[in-house]
Order: structure tokens, then sequence, then C-alpha cells
């Protein structure tokens, strides 16, 4: 059995290069990687692929689900899933961002296994991004209440550790988070400078 | 709020950044949904693919979608096969075709007093095969789309093949400009603010409206599933009490929710401002950005003339037409499948309770008039 052909459109080159890796790694074959629809039904035609991922996001999937239409009469792409049995993979797929077209006479068997790569390194990609949007807001909070604590030390006389009990107390009190709190204390202070 | 209580409070919405999507922001913005008792999220989405999508598999509730695509789905035309329906009709008509500059001229060349140019792209189509000039290109949004269906009427009425005479490509509404300035396609037909945006900028002209090919012409609607509908009526009628009250509403205020269609539609396009909204909103149309403006207070319709209302004529005439493209089964009983999406007997269940004085519904679910274009 030949490894099925696999192509990749999508506008965000880091997470498909994810994706190509693990689809290599099952031994599958990615034929192409486009950005964007630009060139999309030149490109399904020079490198025939079994299977088109898409990310769901991407507004030119109307453009690929047009081929359907065009290619109806003949052995071209057509979506997958015409059944509702797959519904709940349908669901993880559109929850984790990505939409397949299969090519007529790939077996479904054969499908479900891509996709579930596809869905996993789709959901991986959001935990990372996740993850480093964490990290950078607790960057900048970090920041802020540096900030706020220099700026209390300085007006009120206060050492950095009375300064930051300070700003604690207050957090907990207002329950509030602890940056907040700091970027308050920035404003007013602001305010009163003259 | 009237009506038995509503099975679901939450709903999520989605919607595509086009002028027709207003009923739904102004329901969200001037309380409608609230008063009948909805807690409604409004989603932007980024494709039609992506709207059925998410409305088959259950992540939205309910939708502003394509009427055509009702009745393809609910085959597994193109996607998912998955009973949609629609009991409310979120307006008529709305759309245009625009040419680009180039096409513009080439045609008014060729006959300046001809009111009806198809009959002048005829031509043209010919010279240019003739010449052995590459075939036009002309866009559209969505295969299965009334955009699509008007435009291959309105070449098919001079005997332009729509499949072999020119070339058709789908792209998404907001790209239409720069590929008509980019000079990759020579017309598209869409919807409202994108006819407006490619005139403004002075990167084409508008050849003719939706109207002029289809009067009263069916376009969006709001979508659910069967399953969904069969499990929330009551849910179901309170939607369409909150949307028939919004599009009633727009009807008289429709300047007024310029800032707020600006607003949703400015998210993800830098090409969008309140002048390219005003020309359909209002009526004070533009075809052309050297021309004075002219009335065309009909180019798109929230609620007069019962507009809302899901006419079952209008399901036959998308019917008719996906079979003339041979989109559908010669065979296929069309008014068993329109009977099966289009659902009058919900809009008139919403509304069982208001008199005659609040609401005017027709006596037929049948309009004779949306069938004498055939």
């Amino acid at each position: 059995m030949k490894p099925a052909r696999v192509m990749l459109v999508d506008d965000t080159p880091s997470r498909s290069a994810l994706l190509e890796q693990a689809l290599l790694d099952q031994g599958l074959t990615v034929v192409c990687r486009l950005e964007s629809a630009q060139g999309l039904i030149k490109n399904v035609e020079v490198h025939q692929p079994d299977i088109i991922i898409m990310d769901l996001e991407s507004p030119d999937r109307d453009t690929l689900e047009n081929m359907t239409v065009l290619n109806q009469h003949n052995p071209k792409p057509v979506i997958m899933f015409s059944d509702e049995e797959d519904s709940k993979i349908i669901s993880q797929a559109v929850q984790a961002g990505v939409s397949a077209y299969i090519v007529d006479g790939l077996n479904p068997h054969r499908v479900k296994p891509i996709l579930d790569v596809a869905i996993a390194r789709f959901r991986e990609y959001q935990a990372l991004r996740k993850e480093l949007k964490q990290t950078r807001d607790q960057l900048a909070d970090r920041k802020i209440i540096d900030k706020a604590k220099g700026l209390l030390m300085k007006t009120k006389g206060l050492d950095e550790e009375q300064a930051y009990h300070t700003m604690r107390k207050m957090a907990m009190d207002q329950s509030k988070p602890l940056a907040d709190i700091a970027q308050n204390i920035l404003s007013v202070m602001e305010l009163l400078t003259p | 709020m009237n009506g038995a209580e509503v099975e679901r409070r939450a709903l999520k919405l989605g919607y595509m950044p086009l002028s027709d999507c207003l009923p739904l922001l102004v329901a969200q913005q001037e309380g409608f949904f609230e008063k009948e008792g909805l807690e409604v999220e409004l989603l932007q989405e980024v494709s039609w693919s992506n709207i059925r999508d998410k409305v088959i598999v259950g992540h939205l509730d309910g939708a502003h979608i394509l009427a055509p695509m009702i009745l393809a789905s609910s085959i597994g035309l193109g996607g998912l096969k998955k009973s949609l329906i629609t009991a409310f009709s979120l307006g008529l008509n709305g759309n245009a075709l625009t040419v680009s500059n180039t096409l513009h001229s080439e045609l008014f060349e060729l006959n300046s007093r001809e009111f009806d140019q198809a009959s002048n792209m005829k031509r043209l189509i010919e010279q240019r095969k003739a010449k052995g000039l590459p075939a036009l290109v002309f866009a559209t949004v969505y295969p299965y789309s009334c955009h699509n269906l008007q435009l291959r009427y309105w070449l098919a009425s001079v005997g332009i093949d729509p499949d072999k005479d020119i070339e058709l490509v789908i792209l998404p509404p907001s790209q239409m400009v720069d590929h008509l300035k980019l000079q990759h396609i020579d017309g598209f037909l869409a919807g409202a603010p994108w006819n407006s945006v490619a005139i403004l900028q002075g990167h084409g002209h508008c050849l003719l409206t939706g109207v002029d090919i289809w009067q009263d012409a069916p376009e969006k609607v709001l979508g659910v599933t069967l399953e969904w509908a069969e499990k929330n009526p009551n849910t179901h009628y309170a939607l369409i009490r909150a949307l028939y009250n919004a599009c009633a509403w727009l009807e008289d205020n429709a300047a007024l929710a310029l800032p707020l269609l600006e607003q949703h539609l400015s998210l993800n396009s830098p090409l969008i401002d309140q002048e390219c909204l005003i020309p359909a909103i209002t009526g004070d149309y533009i075809f052309d950005n050297n021309q004075l403006q002219s009335k065309a207070p009909g180019i798109l319709i929230f609620n007069r003339f019962m507009a809302n209302f899901p006419w079952l004529s209008h399901g036959q005439l998308i019917c008719s037409q996906m079979k003339r493209w041979h989109w559908l089964p010669q065979d296929i009983d069309s008014e068993a499948l329109v009977a099966s999406c289009y659902r009058p007997d919900i809009y008139r269940q919403a509304f069982s309770s208001l008199g005659s004085e609040d609401i005017t519904l027709p006596s037929d679910n049948f309009n004779q008039q949306h069938l004498a274009l055939l």
C-alpha cells in the first residue's frame, strides 16, 4: 500500500511544519504545503494529493469547497465525511480548527489516523500558543508589579518587602490579581504626579 | 417576552461580516433577544463552510447562512449530510454585479446605449474567443449561493454557458476588491458592502444589481439543524420573534445602525468604513464613482414585503436552479426537499399569539410571483 499523499493549507507556517513532521513520522507523504489558496486548484492538479488538510480559520475554505462542485463528475476532490456516523471526530476536528477534504477513492480507514494526527498537532499548537501567551503575560505582570513596587518605595519611603506586602494585602482585601492592583497604583500615581 | 418558556437561554449564533447580518447585530444591541429571554453570543466566522460545519456539529445553535446551503446540506451536497432548516428569512436581495474598469469600458464601447448589458457581454465573449483571448473570469462567494445562481441565470439568459464560456471562481467576499484591482478577475457578484467598496475605491463599476436579475430574491436565512429545532421549539420561536423585531426596527432606522455595522465589519477588514456601508443600507446607491447616486430602495430589504417569511416558492426557485446546473439529481423530488427545509409552519407558530395588527402573515406559503422568472 502506497503512503497517502497529504497536502497542507495553513497560513501559520510553524503549525504546518509541526504537522508535516508528525505526518512524516507516520510514514505519510506530504506533497505540498501552501500558505493560502492562491494557486490551490493548480497545486491540487500538479501534486494529486489524496487528502487536503486545511486550517478552519482560513477564509479560503470556500474556494476549496468549490472544487467539490467543479469536479463532481470526475474522480476529484470531494469533502470527507458524507455519513453522519463520524460526527464525533468531525466535532473534534472543528474544535481543534482542522478541516479536511479527501480525494475520491481514499479509504475512510486511512483517513482517520491522518485526521487524528492533524487534530492532535493543532491542539498541541493551540496549547503551545496558550502557554506562550501565559508566559508573556506573566512577564508583563512582573514588570508592572516591580514598577509599582519601586514607586511605592520611592513615594512612601517603604523598603522592598513592605512595599510588596502592602500591595499583596490590597490584592487580598479587594480579591483582585496583584498585577491589577499594581496597575491601579501606577495609574493613580501618574494622575497625581504633576 | 411572550410565549412559553425557552428551553435554552444561552445561544451562540454565527454570522459572516456582511451588511445583511445586521438583523443579528441589531437584535443584540437593541435588546430584542433579551426581551425574548435569550442570552445570545454572536460569533463572527470567516467562511460559509465554517458556518455550516459549526451549525451541523452543534458548536453554533444557529447562523446567518446562505439559503441554498440549507438545501445543499440537507442532501449532503459538498459536505456533511445533515438536515438543516430555515423558518426565517433575514431579508431580500442585497447582491450586485461589479465589473472591472477595463471590462466596463469594453462593454460600453460596444454599445453605450444598450441597457441590458447581457447581450453586450455575449458579443464581447464571442469577440474574445475569436481573437484567442483567455476567457473572462467572474467570482462569486460560494458554490451553493444565490450569488452563483443569479450570475448563471443572467449569463444564460443570453445564451452564455457559465461552465464553458467564462471561468467561474469562488473567493471570500473580503478578497473580491483586491482580486479585481489586481485583474485576477474581471467581475464579481457578491453582497453588500463589497460592490460599494470596489466602486468607491475606483476599481470597478456596478453593472447591475441582484434585483435586476431576480426581484424579491431570497438571500440569507436563519439556519438551524432540524434536530435543534425539534429539541428547542420555544427557543426557536423566541429567536424568530427577536429577529423579526430587529428587521422591523431596521426598516425605519437602518441609518442608525451604520456605526454598529461598521464596528463589526471592520474588525477583520481594513477596507471597510461607514461610507461604503451607506449605499445598500440607505438605498442611495452609487453605481459608478464618477456618477451621482441613484435611488435603489429595494437593493437590500430587511422587513417590508413580507421579507422575513420563509416562502416555499423561494425554496422552489433555488431548487429549480440547482437542478438546472445539474447540482441536484434530475429525478429529485423538489417539493419534498423544499418542504423539509423551508418551514413556514414554524414561522406562523412563532407569531400565533400575536394579532393581525402586529404582523402580516400571508394566506398562502407559496408566492407564484417568485417563480415567474422560470
